[in-house]
């Protein structure tokens, strides 16, 4: 606990918006990891130092917090769990958190920007996580959370729990970004060993920390700030994307662009590809040798390909061991989904007619902007019926397949109206 | 010379997976030795969404495939569909510089790679470049070279696709450890087999109903002049029944291949039909009127569209040879005479050419497959002898079809 009183708070007090007020690295940043694939993380990111950035390791099992190398450990609910682990229920896991919540803000306290690292399906990351997320924004902190999603051959019950739990976190945290177990290990060759495996998890997510770490506090040819990145992010909820690219040589510029393209991270089934996103920060890291002429290329290409509704906060930092080389790192906001007018909802054809699909994860709407849609749309997500998609049947996850303007997925004679007598 | 090539011949279908290994003598002549299928979950609407089991079941069907023939598969000729597919038609011109305006090499190069040069945008490649004639002052020639002129055109009829989709697909056979040869759309694939010489010359325009597309391809004067996908297939049909009748997919799938027909009829009305055919539990009636009017529906929005994208060239005076139908929705009874009605176009179902043998390979399932053969014999055919021409009756002739 003394590292916060060494950092007393800042920003809480002052007006956040005024830049100068904030002269660099008066801001404090923590990584917290929470639940045991959380620790482990962060465990990791210790071995590759990073300036001004704290560490903390919080886990219901006293074991797994002992091992860590981490500086700052705290063991979540002695008195529920007795320092055993939660065994995956999450409701031990919120119990815990909200047992030492006293304690989580004396963690969060006064920093201004938290990462929350927690891997979802079990019973800490899922159910402590979104406490702590919660306690954190309450005092004033910006919240940014990674968090690994089970395999989906572990089974539907561990990614339900991950998936009510990501609900609960995009509806607490400014960014959620998920990194689903599938993907991630679809990068890793067969004779990798677990460690390796793991690693590679870990690998993007130190490079999303250290992304936003560098765009922080690199000397900047064009600065992002940490208001600029609270103003965007200004609102949680929603979903986010995330999405890293590094390429080297020559031709780094054209390598770092593909390789983003390619990011597993950007292709994931919950927000797709996206291309419109409403806000959008937009980071380079390159050495001492990048030119404008480079960054504005970037910035052409990555409005073509991405495209954004608002505004794009665009950053370059020089790192100086990046000569010839360049990251590029994009982050983007996407606020609650607008409902697309379709045709008239057909109940009678919406029971799910094939193989048992998980549920997609749904964003948790900003209920504070528009209650009364809330209500509405909660109502019809409970009875799964009478939305349009599900007229799609077993090409429900899938593309829509628009032709002159409608999709040729939904059944030709429900748009047509055809009427169909069943017996 | 006498060497043997063991080729084989995939195609990644959304159904099922479908190889054939052929074995290559002389680069002339070719037998069917071995051939191998899977049914293949990973795809919707001729798009790969699992890799994995995409890559499972198409080793399945390769190894089926070898084992069936004995031998190991040197080379593979892969088929591609799918709605990233994107023909269009571009021409290159030049005039003519020699002294005596007479059309050289250098000429004709230099059109072509005007007509083959159009940038596309990043993300997608060429797969075929269709060359489908030159124009010589606004004159139709075959051969331009020689002849007189002050203005030459080329004309082709270009494939275009999405580069992630075609790698994902060359990366399914490499994870089999082995290369592909060359790629061809499914569309031409099944239309060089189904159609006859003489159709294509006359002009004919074929069309691949699959479980997950529809692709098709026009012949005029024995070239392709385009060749489209259209996101719809069987797999439609099936998804259009089951959230009719409400019933799983899998009985809709069943009921549609026993009952499903693409007319409605004045009988309908009072037929009733069995959704599993066995009287066991959960099995029940449907009306008949019910099913056919799903599938009418669906069907003819096919044709429509298929229409609209053909635009003029599908007339009766364009296409005396009509429209051949093939795969699997094919089978669909009265299809023929619902696109007859849709199309305004002679219609007919195709038959397997005569040097298919074996009664296996003559379903429409094979008809890509076997496509993709006769286009990897002529491309073999062509790299033996570059510079020799044969008539392309040569190798039908020699092809056998041994069998099993």
């Amino acid at each position: 606990m003394e590292n916060e009183m060494e950092h007393p708070g800042f920003f809480t007090e002052e007006d956040p918006l005024i830049e100068d007020q904030m002269p660099d690295g008066s801001f404090t940043i923590k990584i917290i990891g929470i639940g045991g694939a959380g620790t482990n993380a962060v465990d990791r990111i210790k071995l590759e130092d990073l300036e001004q950035v704290h560490l903390t390791a919080i886990d219901t099992d006293s074991q797994v917090l002992s091992a860590s190398p981490v500086e700052e450990t705290f063991l979540l609910g002695r008195t529920v769990t007795n320092g055993k682990s939660t065994g995956g229920s999450v409701s031990k896991g919120q119990l815990a958190a909200e047992a030492d919540s006293k304690a989580l803000k004396e963690i969060v306290r006064g920093v201004d920007l938290v990462f929350i690292v927690a891997g979802l399906g079990g019973g800490t990351g899922s159910g402590a996580a979104p406490v702590l997320a919660e306690l954190a924004r309450e005092q004033g902190s910006l919240v940014i959370s990674f968090n690994a999603l089970p395999f989906k051959r572990e089974g539907a019950s561990r990614s339900d729990k991950a998936a009510k739990a990501l609900a609960l976190l995009q509806k607490h945290c400014h960014a959620v970004i998920s990194l689903p177990n599938d993907v991630i290990f679809e990068q890793v060759d067969e004779s990798a060993t677990l460690m390796e495996a793991f690693a590679t998890a870990d690998k993007w997510i130190k490079l999303g920390v250290h992304s936003i770490w560098s765009m922080l506090f690199n000397t900047g040819l064009i600065n992002v700030d940490f208001s600029a990145l609270q103003s965007a992010l200004a609102e949680p909820g929603g979903k986010t994307i995330f999405g890293t690219g590094y390429g080297k040589g020559e031709n780094a510029l054209e390598a770092a662009i593909k390789d983003l393209e390619s990011c597993p991270l950007l292709h994931l089934p919950d927000t797709g590809f996206i291309k419109d996103t409403d806000q959008m920060i937009l980071n380079l890291t390159g050495g001492p040798d990048m030119t404008m002429a480079t960054i504005n290329k970037a910035m052409q290409v990555i409005h073509e390909k991405f495209g954004c509704k608002n505004s794009i906060i665009m950053g370059a930092s020089i790192d100086g061991s990046f000569y010839k080389q360049l990251r590029i790192t994009i982050m983007g906001t996407i606020r609650g989904t607008p409902i697309t007018k379709g045709y008239a909802p057909v109940p009678a054809a919406s029971i799910p007619p094939n193989e048992p699909v998980a549920p997609p994860i749904r964003p948790a709407e900003s209920f504070k902007t528009e209650p009364v849609k809330q209500t509405v749309r909660t109502a019809q997500e409970e009875f799964a019926f009478s939305r349009q998609e599900q007229n799609r049947g077993c090409f429900e996850r899938t593309q829509q397949n628009l032709y002159e303007g409608v999709d040729l997925d939904i059944p030709t004679y429900l748009r047509r109206g055809i009427k169909i007598s069943r017996n | 010379m006498s060497r043997s090539k063991i080729i084989g011949a995939v195609e990644i279908g959304t159904s099922k997976v479908v190889v054939l290994v052929a074995e290559f003598s002389d680069g002339r002549s070719m037998n069917i030795i071995g051939s191998g299928q899977s049914t293949n979950s990973g795809m919707k609407k001729g798009e790969i969404v699992d890799i994995r089991a995409v890559s499972d079941c198409a080793h399945a069907a390769m190894n089926a495939a070898e084992k069936d023939a004995g031998e190991r598969i040197e080379q593979v000729y892969l088929s591609m569909s799918g709605s990233h597919l994107y023909g269009f038609r571009n021409s290159g011109a030049t005039a003519i510089t020699g002294s005596e305006s007479i059309v050289t090499r250098n000429d004709v190069s230099r059109a072509v790679d005007n007509a083959k040069g159009k940038a596309l945008e990043t993300g997608n490649v060429y797969i075929h470049h269709i060359r489908s004639g030159f124009l010589l002052d606004g004159k139709l020639v075959e051969n331009p070279v020689g002849r007189e002129g002050s203005h030459l055109e080329v004309q082709y009829w270009h494939v275009t696709a999405d580069e992630q989709k075609v790698k994902d697909q060359i990366m399914v056979i490499n994870g089999f450890g082995l290369e592909v040869n060359d790629i061809v759309i499914s569309s031409l694939a099944s239309g060089s087999v189904v159609a006859s010489e003489a159709e294509k010359r006359q002009g004919v325009l074929v069309v691949d109903i699959g479980k997950g597309v529809t692709d098709f391809v026009l012949y005029k004067k024995k070239r392709v002049v385009q060749t489209g996908v259209i996101p719809v297939g069987g797999d439609h049909v099936t998804n259009d029944l089951s959230l009719g009748l409400r019933v799983k997919s899998k009985l809709a799938e069943s009921l549609k291949k026993r009952s499903a027909r693409a007319i409605i009829e004045k009988e309908d009305r009072v037929k009733k039909v069995q959704l599993v055919g066995d009287l066991s539990i959960g099995d029940g009636f449907h009306s008949q009127l019910t099913v056919n009017k799903i599938t009418h529906a669906r069907l003819e929005e096919l044709f429509i569209i298929l229409k609209n994208r053909l635009g003029s060239s599908l007339t009766r005076q364009n296409l005396p040879c009509g429209v051949i139908l093939t795969g699997g929705v094919s089978r669909t009874p009265l299809i023929a005479d619902l696109a007859e009605v849709t199309l305004d176009v002679p219609v007919s179902i195709a038959e397997s050419p005569e040097w298919v043998r074996h009664s296996e390979l003559q379903e429409p399932e094979y008809a890509t497959v076997l496509g993709l053969l006769y286009n990897a014999l002529h491309d073999q055919r062509d790299s033996a002898h570059a510079s020799q021409q044969h008539g392309r009756k040569n190798w039908l002739s020699k092809v056998t079809g041994i069998f099993g």
